[in-house]
């Protein structure tokens, strides 16, 4: 069990033998910083968490500094509510910069006391106490020593933090300043740390939320009020099922086990309301400047009218940032334990004292009954859904009464994480006569605020309007001296759900400045390096510019094309320079950052690679230099994913990008090489880390891609798609034009037809006679042996695979199958005397199976494939009505079929079957062996392959001749032809035939999936002979007219391979999402037969192949030498990235074939039934 | 949820008594109470509930635990532990190859399987390795170093592309 939970603060306060340091809290009580036992060990305490950034480990090197103690001796307690001193949220790099001050000063207080006791014990003056690694010594010869433990034993030191006390010169730091490895890093290499996705509760259950349809929405009337109702008769059955939990909008469910609880959130039939459409946040610009809003003026210096009055040409440009994800590798995830008397939650939250109030509003619970303990979580670079998921928690279990653990799915963190907004920026600016910038009017909109924890909006517990927070100024003022410069903010509401992101609105504001000032250097033919030094009054930011200049070896040049190309490839640099100011207008700064990037631009396809980033920053004294560096590497290679790859999409309700597929971020092969520069500043105060280097990335990246191309880019991210069309303004490469629509199957007008026609038959045909019932035979009527023949007959026959019980019990039936005439049901093939075919001698069974019916005389619809089984062999029926006779009875009646008219009429069978019922058998051709023989039977026969592989007519009955077996329907999946007509790259060998149906799969050909995946199954207990009988006739089906369209596997993954440009060009999306959602298993190097080979990318037809994208393959079948099973996209690809999917997919592993020109309609039509989206 | 399945997870077999189409993920963290697999995307995108089936790297998510019969499953805690590393545990621990390090379980699973397939990768190899492992803290280049650290040959570094420290 992992069940962190902090000592109080009274309980160390309580502690005999011990020194601790607090201050008063503003809202009174004690706030905790230092604790010292007798055995000389400290535990340290910080509001601020650590959000993977390493600052557990910077504070603990500053706390070991200023009380001359090892490293390893201290302990940081950071964010828990109980224990942890409250200081706000951790945000705005802040915590080495803000929140250790009161740390480092509660440290030095504490040597003091330490030295003031040690020369009284010495008897010595307090200047002549030495101290090292937590040991005293009277002056640095004295041979007496006695360590901080020592020192405590037996007393209780009850200090206050002493804001006079003397702190420890620089000069003299030995642990500040080094580097020191992470102190978290062992354990979570090797799983033996606890993040709050592993905290484990005595009785704790699971629970899952079911998030309202306007996913990442969080106002508006409808916010908190969509619910319409809940069937909680849909879960019933979902084993385990605890509870669910509705209140306003906030849906839950609670289950004992995890795996229980996605199940029932999964099922869970909920009924929304319509959502309002929002505007098209997929071209933010528009919906952004019609966001209303009201300016703030933030500076306004010289006469910037009059300015650019006189300047030569105005220069008026735009800048457009998209909404873009926090992006946590791990969804949001949190444990409650509810009580009447108290909440005790263990939460991710980067606020914990912040949170605590939220939760004492929504749970109605004074904050003094709360303890939010912080363990670490995923990495979440400004915010994500840890406040969310621990008021889901606590809304959970007290419903369950009992700990309840929540973890979000990844589609419910994509969708509902507050997004880093989208922002505008509009610049007016010029040259004056010397080319110097005549004036600067900015200004800029970024519409966010703090994104309030979504279970208070759901519940209703504060209402859904929007509230505006003046975030958009980080760093809005240029570093540069411009002479007139007017700055103002726009200051609005989020238009969708945000908050803070890594650079906040510094990152569009410093796109903005550092793109404008390299095109005014461009127009003034200078150096864009040596003009901003012009410009740049700050002495560190200079210094920091030449030296980043100089250690990427800079070379100066006033135009683009500075470095050239090769071929298709062209190379470029770019400067940009930030210092990020965060926190209210004016701000502070944190710390100065420049980078050099090189880029590699393709002309033709307009793909980009970063190549290499020269990355400086002046961060004042740096605590722990490889964390420094560590997070400067973070920021560059995040930011050029931001920067290169990632647009949040959007319906017309809700969030789109919902997995790592529409949501794209940088991956190993594409991060660039980084090289960092610390400038030495160890007497300067430290600066906060965490964000600059972010802040440059797109100028630098831009102004690279110009100097490469001469183009200049101003809306992000640079997809190849954008870049493709600016440089090279030529339709995309020829798409084969898209086929007109393949043949449609159409029953209803044809009905009638029918219905005259065979109104004659049905006279002419009348009813069949009754087969008198008869007892169910006895247990000992049947050998064992027939028995055994019979099993394996119903295993030939795959007859449980349909007739199987809606509750899994064998034979029992009831299953519905939707055929183009309607619902039928099949029925209980029990020996139940009622329900079943108890009271069924063999003859009726016989009938029944050869001629389409049954005992009583009445006929069954060919969704039973009679028509095949009339050519089973005689002993195989016998065996199998053996074999059926000795199943356990049910009771159970299947429903009765629901048929349009006039398919309803069932005597109308009898003349459907005049007209298509042949009386012969299985084809026989002695001259082919006995095996070839023994296969005919079994595939014509009891196998009934041709009942879903042949297509059938507008009367259900399968075509014959060369459409024998020349594919077909079946369940809703496309069963493709067999033999000579197949369209499957590589030719069906008997080899490849016998692996699919021993083993599920075939090398050449791919897994069986839907419902050839129960047969596969079913046929498991057939002998190997049997199944090499049937893999023989199947490969000589069409005899020698297989070969035109079929080459080697190695031929068609080559032309798979040389298709995928043209792919990808083609449809770029679909390409996309290729990569980031199907490329983990299907890539050359994966371990899944290469999709070149598999039929359904081949088909006539993307059925299957859409089918199973939205449906996945839940076990992997046969003899399982493949572990891993699909999972089903249907609920996290939106349609149209499905369809284009698709369409990628058919474009390079098909590249022979016609695309397709049904898929989005496919799609619409699956989709239709699909799960409702999280 | 009657049957039991048996499993063979860091060389103990075990017994447990769930629905055979439960993923993998769900017995290692929930039954056998082990942390290094992790929940990412449920969908076999990210890799961070990667885990060893005989030597190949899989994800935990998208295996049912009825796929697995007597293969040997080892996770990040059947590598090494604290005191005792796997050499690749090591490698990243002294690279310091992790911010957060939700996703180092998946980085640390795949260099395992990498290196039983290929004794001494090169930069490409080891970069498509790890392409379908996915870090958001930017933590690239931190990995790249201790991968690289175990897979030079005994002479020197894999390639020149060693960063300096």
């Amino acid at each position: 069990m992992t069940s962190q939970r902090e000592r109080p603060v009274s309980s160390y306060l309580a502690d005999h033998d011990s020194l601790t340091v607090t201050r008063l809290a503003a809202a009174g009580g004690e706030e905790l910083f230092i604790a010292i036992g007798p055995d000389g060990r400290v535990r340290a305490f910080n509001g601020h968490v650590d959000l993977g950034t390493g600052i557990r480990t910077a504070l603990a090197q500053i706390v070991a500094e200023e009380l001359d103690v090892p490293f390893g001796s201290v302990e940081m307690v950071l964010g828990s509510t109980g224990a942890a001193p409250n200081q706000g949220a951790t945000i705005a790099s802040e915590t080495i910069q803000v929140a250790a001050v009161p740390l480092r000063l509660a440290a030095a207080t504490a040597r003091a006391w330490l030295v003031a006791r040690a020369a009284a014990a010495f008897g010595c003056a307090e200047a002549d106490i030495v101290v090292s690694d937590g040991v005293a010594r009277p002056g640095a010869e004295g041979n007496r020593f006695l360590s901080y433990g020592e020192l405590i034993a037996g007393s209780r030191a009850r200090l206050r933090i002493d804001p006079d006390t003397a702190l420890k010169p620089v000069a003299d730091y030995r642990v500040v300043g080094r580097a020191q490895p992470r102190v978290d890093i062992p354990d979570k290499a090797t799983g033996a740390f606890s993040y709050v996705h592993d905290v484990r509760l005595p009785g704790m259950l699971h629970g899952r939320v079911v998030r309202p349809p306007y996913a990442g929405f969080d106002h508006g009337a409808h916010v908190g009020s969509s619910l319409v109702a809940v069937d909680e008769a849909s879960v019933a059955d979902v084993p385990g099922l605890v509870c669910v939990v509705t209140i306003g909008d906030f849906v839950g469910v609670v289950a004992t086990r995890e795996e229980n609880a996605i199940l029932a959130m999964q099922r869970l039939r909920v009924t929304w309301r319509d959502i309002p459409a929002i505007p098209d946040l997929n071209r933010p610009e528009d919906a952004i400047r019609g966001n209303p809003a009201s300016p703030r003026k933030l500076l306004d210096r010289g006469d910037v009218d009059r300015a650019l009055e006189g300047a030569g040409e105005i220069m008026q440009r735009s800048y457009v940032w998209p909404f873009q994800m926090h992006g946590s590798i791990g969804p949001s995830c949190a444990v409650a334990d509810w009580r009447p008397d108290g909440l005790t939650v263990w939460s991710g939250t980067q606020n914990p004292f912040p949170m605590r109030g939220d939760l004492s509003r929504l749970m109605d619970m004074p904050e003094e009954m709360i303890v939010v303990e912080r363990l670490e979580a995923a990495g979440c670079y400004g915010r994500n859904c840890a406040d969310d998921v621990t008021a889901d928690a606590a809304l959970l279990s007290r419903a369950a009464g009992m700990p309840v653990r929540v973890q979000l799915t990844r589609e419910q963190e994509h969708g509902w994480e507050p997004k880093g907004a989208g922002q505008v920026v509009d610049i007016r600016g010029g040259l004056d006569r010397e080319g110097g910038p005549a004036a600067y009017a900015f200004e800029t909109r970024y519409p966010s605020n703090l994104a309030p924890t979504l279970p208070l909006l759901l519940t209703g517990k504060i209402p859904p309007t929007a509230s505006v927070v003046q975030m958009g100024d980080r760093t809005a003022v240029p570093p540069y001296a411009y002479g007139n410069m007017r700055v103002t903010v726009h200051d609005m509401p989020p238009v969708a759900r945000a908050s803070w992101f890594r650079g906040v609105s510094a990152l569009p504001n410093s796109f903005a400045h550092e793109s404008f000032i390299d095109e005014l250097a461009t127009a003034a033919g200078v150096d864009p390096i040596e003009y901003r030094l012009r410009y740049l009054h700050d002495p560190r930011a200079a210094d920091l510019v030449r030296a980043v200049a100089e250690r990427a070896k800079w070379k100066p040049h006033t135009g683009p094309f500075s470095h050239g190309g090769d071929g298709d490839i062209l190379y470029g640099r770019g400067f940009a320079y930030a210092l990020y100011v965060h926190g209210s207008f004016p701000g502070t700064a944190a710390a100065w950052s420049a980078w050099v990037a090189d880029v590699a631009v393709n002309r033709k396809t307009g793909e980009i690679a970063v190549t290499r980033v020269v990355c400086g920053q002046d961060t004042g004294q740096v605590v722990n230099p490889d964390g420094v560096r560590h997070q400067i590497h973070g920021n560059v290679i995040q930011s050029t994913s931001r920067v290169l790859k990632e647009q949040v999409d959007f319906s017309s309700t809700a969030v789109e990008s919902l997995e790592w597929g529409a949501y794209p971020i940088l991956r190993f092969p594409e991060v660039p090489d980084v090289d960092v520069l610390m400038l030495p500043r160890p007497d300067d105060p430290p600066l906060g880390a965490g964000e600059s280097a972010s802040v440059p990335s797109a100028a630098a990246i831009a102004n690279a891609i110009f100097d490469a191309t001469g183009v200049r880019f101003r809306e992000l991210p640079l997809s190849p798609e954008r870049v493709r069309a600016a440089l090279n303004p030529l339709p995309p490469p020829d798409v084969q034009e898209k086929p007109r629509s393949v043949r449609r199957r159409v029953a209803g007008p044809l009905a009638g037809a029918f219905a005259g026609a065979l109104a004659l038959g049905a006279a002419v045909l009348p009813w069949r006679s009754p087969i008198p019932p008869v007892e169910r035979p006895a247990a000992d009527v049947f050998s064992a042996a027939t028995v055994e023949r019979g099993r394996l007959a119903a295993a030939l026959g795959a007859c449980n695979v349909c007739h199987v019980g809606s509750d899994g019990t064998a034979f029992a039936g009831g299953r519905a199958f939707e055929t183009d005439f309607g619902v039928i049901h099949a029925p209980n093939i029990t020996p139940h005397p009622e329900a079943g075919i108890g009271a069924w001698s063999y003859p009726a069974f016989e009938r029944a199976m050869r001629q389409g019916v049954r005992r009583d005389g009445g006929h069954l619809y060919p969704a039973h494939p009679y028509p095949s089984f009339a050519k089973a062999g005689e002993g195989d029926l016998q065996a199998l009505y053996a074999y059926l006779m000795q199943q356990p009875a049910s009771p159970r009646k299947a429903p009765d079929a629901e048929l349009r008219f006039p398919f309803g009429i069932r005597p109308l069978m009898a003349a459907w079957n005049a007209l298509y019922l042949s009386s012969s058998g299985a084809p026989r051709d002695t001259a082919r062996g006995a095996a070839w023989n023994r296969g005919a039977e079994l595939v014509e026969g009891l196998g009934h392959c041709s009942a879903c592989h042949s297509d059938r007519n507008v009367l259900g009955a399968e075509l014959k001749g060369d459409r024998h077996l020349g594919g077909g329907y079946a369940d809703g999946w496309h069963a493709p032809a067999l033999g000579a007509l197949s369209a499957a790259p590589v030719g069906w060998t008997e080899d490849a035939f016998y692996d699919y149906l021993r083993k599920g799969r075939s090398d050449d050909h791919g897994p069986a999936s839907g419902p050839m995946a129960h047969v596969v199954e079913s046929l498991a207990p057939l002998p190997d002979a049997d199944l090499r009988a049937m893999a023989i006739y199947l490969a000589s089906l069409g005899g020698d007219a297989a070969a035109p369209t079929q080459v080697s596997p190695a031929g068609a993954i080559d032309a798979a391979k040389a298709a995928e440009p043209a792919a990808r060009l083609g449809f770029p999306v679909g390409a996309r999402i290729f990569e980031g959602a199907c490329a983990s298993c299907h890539d050359a190097g994966a371990p899944m037969a290469s999709l070149a080979l598999n039929s359904n990318l081949h088909a006539d037809t993307p059925l299957n192949l859409i089918r199973t994208i939205m449906d996945g393959i839940p076990e992997p079948v046969g003899e399982r030498e493949e572990v891993m099973a699909m999972p089903a996209f249907g609920a996290s690809l939106s349609r149209p990235a499905i369809a284009d999917l698709a369409d990628y997919m058919r474009a390079r592993f098909a590249p022979q074939r016609a695309a397709w020109s049904e898929t989005a309609s496919t799609v619409e039509r699956l989709a239709a039934g699909a799960p409702a989206r999280p | 949820m009657t049957r039991g399945t048996e499993l063979v997870v860091n060389g103990k077999r075990v017994r447990v008594d769930v629905a055979p189409q439960t993923p993998l993920l769900y017995v290692l963290r929930n039954d056998l109470a082990l942390n290094g697999p992790k929940y990412g995307c449920g969908l076999g995108e990210c890799g961070a509930c990667a885990v060893l089936v005989g030597d190949r790297s899989v994800r935990a998510c998208a295996v049912p635990i009825s796929a697995l019969g007597d293969r040997q499953v080892t996770t990040l805690e059947g590598l090494g532990s604290r005191d005792e590393p796997h050499p690749v545990q090591s490698a990243f621990i002294a690279c310091d190859a992790a911010q957060c390090g939700y996703c180092l379980n998946g980085m640390i699973i795949a260099t395992v399987a990498l290196l039983r397939r290929v004794a001494h990768p090169d930069e490409s190899q080891i970069r498509e390795a790890l392409r379908y492992h996915l870090c958001r803290c930017g933590t690239h280049l931190e990995i790249l170093d201790a991968v690289r650290s175990v897979a030079a040959p005994p002479e020197g570094p894999a390639s020149g592309h060693r960063e300096e420290r």
